[in-house]
């Protein structure tokens, strides 16, 4: 959360980069550390592996200066990529005020964007915090790699409701700034909005993430149509046949499903061994990348419920 | 609090370091950081100078948000405590309310038992300031969207 320190005449907010393994989320912080002023940024702190994978966090604050009275900074965390840190990763996103999601651009790496967005939206939802209103911009890195998805078919996958999004070389530092910029912008914007008593909440920045909506089991027709774009885009890619009709609503607590094309426990994994049927089953990759994750519980849980009931009918 | 900002006034600084002082001298600690649980500094006091108390904020926060897990793990709410022993300089960090972290530093020159005692004091008294707050933001300029725009242009620039 923004803290505003009227003592000090300081505002300091907390930027996350968010993404898959590998998607450039440290070399992002890496090259802002290397091309800015050391006057207006601290050290980059990284928590570390030996094989330099983010284990908990890399951290970099920057201090932007006098703005409206207020000496503003911002603190720049990344995250670990890497599937198994999800506990640390839902710390990290804990009071953040905006977040970048770093997504590779390669052909090969769209199911790990995929899965990482929905990690994103569940964390945050876990965190209590509305996906709706966070500040978020999307940055397709690595867009010099050859085999690189078209950024309309990236747009339309991971951002159907056309938060900004800039192109980027993290490494070789293209892109890097323009999404700083954008960022960070978008994060005063909203404590702007915050702080302002007399004007009405708006609908925030940018439109909501409507394939986040959709994941909280969001009926209306602009998230209907977005994830059903996605879905389009990223069957057709993989070659997958798409059914007509299936609806999207999943239940990411323990909530029973109400309704919806399949039971939970038919959820499948898009990587599993009946990944042949998901596509067919209407979910957006999105919406199953979610679905894996309560997979396991529902299984552990079915395996209790037999076992209850045979004991029950002896 | 209010709309995900949090709020702190010039009299409730001017209070947290007056009890933050007090403990100081009582338990003979070296310096003393107040941060929030996002890793945003709060306010410090003591011998502060050579510390990069921006860091040390984002590294308490993220120390005491990973123990809280482990606490969870093992089936306690929270480890309100945390002691770092060092071969000069240990640091005790404790939990004021449920927004904030006290991070006390200190050598040989006291002991554990001291600082434990007066972080104590010091926690509860803070804890009162700190929810006496109203975390309602006196509105910004109205011309501050507009000065950061021109401003993160001017920084960002390759």
């Amino acid at each position: 959360m923004v803290s505003i320190n009227y003592a000090f005449r300081e505002i300091s907010c907390k930027i996350v980069y968010y993404g898959p393994g590998l998607s450039g989320k440290t070399t992002n912080l890496q090259y802002v550390h290397g091309r800015m002023p050391a006057k207006s940024r601290g050290d980059l702190i990284s928590l570390a592996t030996e094989a330099d994978r983010t284990l908990y966090f890399d951290f970099l604050p920057i201090h932007v200066g006098d703005i409206g009275g207020f000496a503003t900074k911002f603190q720049l965390y990344t995250v670990p990529g890497q599937v198994f840190y999800n506990a640390t990763r839902k710390l990290v996103l804990r009071g953040v005020d905006g977040i970048v999601f770093v997504a590779d651009s390669q052909a090969a790496k769209m199911d790990e964007n995929i899965e990482s967005l929905a990690n994103m939206y569940e964390n945050l939802r876990e965190n209590e915090i509305d996906s709706d209103q966070i500040p978020l911009v999307f940055q397709y890195n690595k867009r010099d790699l050859p085999d690189v998805v078209s950024l309309d078919e990236l747009e339309k996958t991971l951002n159907p409701s056309g938060r900004p999004c800039t192109e980027a070389c993290a490494v070789d530092g293209l892109g890097v700034f323009d999404t700083m910029k954008r960022i960070t912008k978008l994060v005063l914007e909203d404590t702007k909005r915050r702080t302002s008593a007399a004007s009405p909440t708006p609908a925030g920045p940018s439109a909501p993430p409507v394939v986040a909506a959709a994941l909280a089991g969001g009926s209306t027709s602009e998230s209907a149509t977005a994830v059903a774009a996605a879905k389009s885009a990223i069957a057709s890619r993989h070659g997958w046949e798409e059914k007509e009709g299936a609806s999207v609503s999943v239940a990411l607590s323990d909530a029973p499903v109400t309704s919806g094309p399949f039971p939970r426990r038919d959820i499948v994994a898009s990587d599993g061994p009946a990944a042949a049927s998901a596509p067919a089953s209407g979910a957006s990759p999105i919406v199953m990348a979610q679905q894996r994750s309560t997979r396991v519980r529902h299984r552990h849980r079915s395996i209790w419920d037999r076992l209850f009931g045979w004991l029950s009918g002896r | 609090m209010s709309s995900g900002t949090f709020v702190i006034h010039q009299d409730q600084i001017d209070r947290i370091n007056a009890a933050m002082l007090r403990l100081l001298k009582k338990g003979e600690a070296k310096c003393a950081l107040l941060v929030d649980k996002d890793g945003h500094l709060i306010t410090r006091q003591g011998f502060t100078q050579t510390l990069d108390t921006t860091a040390m904020s984002a590294l308490l926060a993220g120390s005491f948000a990973s123990t809280r897990e482990i606490a969870r793990l093992v089936g306690e709410p929270e480890f309100s405590v945390l002691f770092h022993q060092g071969q000069r300089d240990h640091i005790h960090i404790s939990l004021v309310g449920d927004r904030s972290i006290l991070a006390i530093v200190f050598d040989d020159r006291t002991t554990i038992g001291m600082v434990r005692l007066y972080a104590r004091e010091a926690a509860d008294r803070i804890k009162e300031l700190l929810s006496a707050t109203s975390d309602e933001p006196t509105a910004l300029d109205p011309d501050f969207t507009r000065s950061a725009a021109a401003k993160i242009d001017s920084m960002f620039t390759e």
